[in-house]
């Protein structure tokens, strides 16, 4: 419910069809399934230092201010939301002094860098800036 | 002028630094003296004389005086003129991190701090600039070393427009600025010129620890409180205290009870490791006839209970300690919510003030509890819940705080609170005048659903630990996020309010002449009524007012000086954007307006 709320508030790129019909993408996929590659988490791993690491650490641990982004933490804020989700807050809201304003392959790209660096395992395909398959990724502890 | 011999004088820091610190320092020296401009002739050197009771024109102290009143005694611009106040000049500070800045006045000289280590001189009249100190830029390696990163020091690549780097106030003492850095050392900069005397390096940036607030001068003694100490480390927060003639450590005091000390079982069983948190992060007042500082003390990290594993007080989060400047001795400590448990800071200015004879000390936290302390012995007098919170009950007579039924966070629950984690106040110091006998509050109004969840505890974790969140609008608050609170002292009732859609985002400034200055997210700068709240003035300025607000004087013309920037505390983006969508600022625009009556 938070999820799809949090969603109409978007506006266009990822529009609210998508979250009207989201549960019916979802392809009973998880985090677990080797959604990204590791070149794409390379690539992401500069897009981080270059765009989020002033606030969220070189640990991605966070800080008082900054939520940290791995561990339990990320567990605990994530778990039984899509990737979908996840992608759309950075992408609508980071970096929170230029909101939005990168390159949209650099958001997907960042995201695969915070699956890695979470030990989400890697795969052969990069996770697509597609909000249906990334909608359809659950972010789940492993079974 | 200085030579660079004299740039050499300081002592080296006690500390042995990692070798990418020592190499970003030498860079730093390296490249300074192409920045700094003139020299200035007209300074003379500030004496505990003057910082203790300072010229009226004059604003020494990053709240006017060691008592921290953010009042000014001029009058010139009073209730009867200051509809005609206009701009006299206006100064663009540095865009590349975030600004809360405290600027400081003598001898016709403005010197100010804005992001990120840089400081600049300006003429208190023209707005001309006289110097300007700017650190280089961290090192590759440095950043590489993982010191910046959790220090907030920013890559190279990342430098635009990045909200880090604050630093709230600097202090003036002798021929010298000090400061306290992003990367956990403190600075002294030469007032006439501009160049680096000495830096040391007080702690290790790579375990966290980097400073927001500025030093303060204490009887000789430059003293300064850490921030950065979130994360589980074999070390605990502290205040430290310097010789301001080569930054040498005299003495270090420990924010938190060790498990061998005084109180250090009010952690539980917890090892040294696992006590994080009680951060200093706001500079602190003094009392020359006491010889004491009073210096506040965040909450413990996590901020949960059931996150840090204890339901003990955590000794010394979230108190007031008063310490002896020469000696760094505890000579009392009040403990304003023992073991807190939702992340409602106390931590901020203490401010001074003698009651019917009686030397007391009032503070307010993000709870909304104006306290009145006795500062000569830490006993409590009074308490005074402002109504907005609804987490604990105060016992009138004793201080004591009680948990409300179902009010401490238990791990993956969600609690209906108020305040959200913004607090009701936050660092934005509240100003007292003596003419009304009144706090002036900048109060922020909103609530939260929280849920609390857990944190890894070992090495390295730790943190405040993560909450889901949202954030709704206060139900007394008529949809407003911002209030100016007027409280009657010692009484506490409410004089008046004031209030915007917009939350306040300065401190106050109370003057002689009946007037409170202070800004908002939007952009807006207020004069009010200090008697009944009427609005007097207003005027949109470049981007958010954030910062201190000041008053002074040269050749017997009164200023009035408001900061505004971006960057800092993390609501202060989010809260508006999910409050008050409508509202919208410039991301950069961070600058000093300087406002007078016509020639
Ligand atoms: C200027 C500081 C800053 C920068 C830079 C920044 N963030 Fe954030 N981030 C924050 C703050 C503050 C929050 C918490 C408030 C919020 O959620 O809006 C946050 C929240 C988040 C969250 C949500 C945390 C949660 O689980 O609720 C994610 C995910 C995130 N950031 C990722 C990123 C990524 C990826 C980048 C780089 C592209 C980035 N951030 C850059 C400050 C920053």
């Amino acid at each position: 419910m938070g999820n799809c709320m949090a969603r109409l508030k978007l506006v266009a790129a990822l529009s609210a069809a998508v979250c009207a019909l989201g549960v019916s993408y979802a392809q009973g996929g998880t985090v677990w399934d080797g959604v990204y590659s590791s070149e794409q988490a390379e690539r992401g791993e500069a897009v981080y230092k270059g765009a989020c690491i002033a606030c969220h650490g070189q640990d991605l641990g966070g800080n008082s201010n900054s939520p940290g982004l791995v561990g339990m933490g990320f567990m605990f804020l994530w778990e039984g939301r899509t990737l979908g989700a996840f992608f759309e807050k950075i992408r609508e809201e980071m970096p929170t002094d230029r909101p939005g304003q990168l390159p949209a392959q650099d958001y997907v790209d960042v995201v695969a860098y915070i699956m890695q660096a979470n030990s989400f395992p890697v795969g052969d395909n990069e996770l697509p800036y597609d909000a249906e398959i990334l909608d359809g990724i659950a972010i789940a502890p492993k079974s | 002028m200085i030579t660079s011999n004299a740039m050499c004088r300081g002592e080296p820091g006690k500390r042995e630094l990692p070798r990418s610190i020592l190499l970003s320092l030498s860079l730093t020296l390296s490249l300074i003296a192409p920045f700094a401009s003139a020299q200035i002739e007209s300074f003379s050197a500030v004496s505990d004389e003057m910082l203790n009771s300072p010229a009226s024109g004059e604003w020494l102290s990053w709240r006017g005086t060691p008592a921290a009143w953010g009042y000014s005694p001029l009058d010139q611009i009073n209730t009867e003129n200051v509809g005609q106040l206009q701009l006299k000049w206006s100064f663009a500070l540095d865009d590349t991190g975030a600004i809360q800045a405290a600027p400081l006045i003598h001898d016709g000289i403005m010197f100010i701090p804005s992001a990120r280590g840089v400081i600049q001189a300006l003429d208190a009249v023209t707005g001309d600039l006289l110097w300007e100190y700017r650190p280089a830029p961290p090192t590759e390696e440095f950043i590489n070393s993982g010191a910046g990163t959790r220090a907030a020091v920013l890559p190279a690549g990342a430098f635009a427009g990045v909200g880090r780097g604050v630093q709230k106030n600097i202090a003036l003492y002798g021929e010298m600025i000090y400061a306290s850095t992003e990367t956990a050392s403190i600075r002294a900069i030469d007032a006439r010129s501009g160049l680096l005397v000495w830096e040391t390096q007080v702690a290790d940036p790579t375990l966290g620890y980097f400073y927001t607030a500025g030093p303060i001068i204490a009887n000789g003694t430059l003293v300064t409180g850490i921030t950065g100490c979130d994360r589980y480390k074999d070390d605990v927060c502290f205040i430290t205290g310097h010789d301001p003639a080569t930054g040498e450590e005299k003495w270090r005091t420990s924010t938190v009870a060790r498990p061998e000390d005084p109180g250090g079982d009010t952690w539980g069983d917890l090892p040294l490791r696992f006590r994080a948190g009680s951060d200093a992060w706001v500079a602190g007042s003094y009392d020359p006839q006491a010889n004491l500082i009073y210096w506040g003390t965040a909450q413990a990290k996590p901020w949960a209970r059931a996150v840090r594993g204890t339901d003990g007080d955590a000794l010394y989060t979230n108190s007031t300690l008063a310490l002896n400047p020469d000696n760094g001795e505890m000579a009392w400590y009040f403990q304003h919510i023992p073991g807190e448990t939702q992340d409602m800071d106390e931590v901020f200015e203490n401010i001074l003030v003698d009651i019917d004879g009686r030397k007391s000390l009032f503070k307010m936290g993000k709870l909304g509890i104006l306290w009145q302390l006795d500062r000569e012995t830490g006993q409590f007098i009074k308490g005074t819940d402002i109504g907005y919170q609804n987490i604990v009950n105060l016992d009138p007579i004793t201080g004591q705080i009680t948990y409300r039924d179902g009010m401490i966070p238990r791990i993956g629950e969600e609690l209906n609170m108020c305040p959200s984690t913004s607090g009701v106040k936050s660092w934005r110091a509240m100003a007292y005048s003596p003419d009304t006998s009144a706090m002036y509050i900048p109060i922020t109004l909103n609530c939260e659903l929280a849920t609390f969840g857990p944190t890894e505890r070992q090495l390295g974790g730790g943190g405040a630990g993560p909450v889901r969140r949202v954030n709704y609008h206060h139900p007394q608050s008529d949809g407003n996020l911002g209030e100016i609170l007027a409280l009657d002292i010692p009484s506490g009732e409410v004089k008046w309010r004031y209030r915007s859609r917009a939350p306040f985002n300065t401190a106050a400034l109370t003057t002689a002449g009946g007037l409170v200055f202070a800004g908002d997210w939007n952009r807006t700068m207020s004069a009010l009524d200090a008697n009944n709240g009427e609005l007097l003035w207003q005027v949109r300025l470049a981007t958010s007012n954030q910062g201190f607000p000041i008053s002074y004087s040269v050749n017997g013309k009164q200023y009035i000086a408001m900061p505004v920037g971006t960057g800092g505390a993390s609501w202060s983006g989010s809260l508006p954007r999910e409050l008050a969508p409508e509202l919208s600022r410039p991301r950069n625009g961070s600058s000093i307006n300087v406002f007078a009556l016509p020639d």
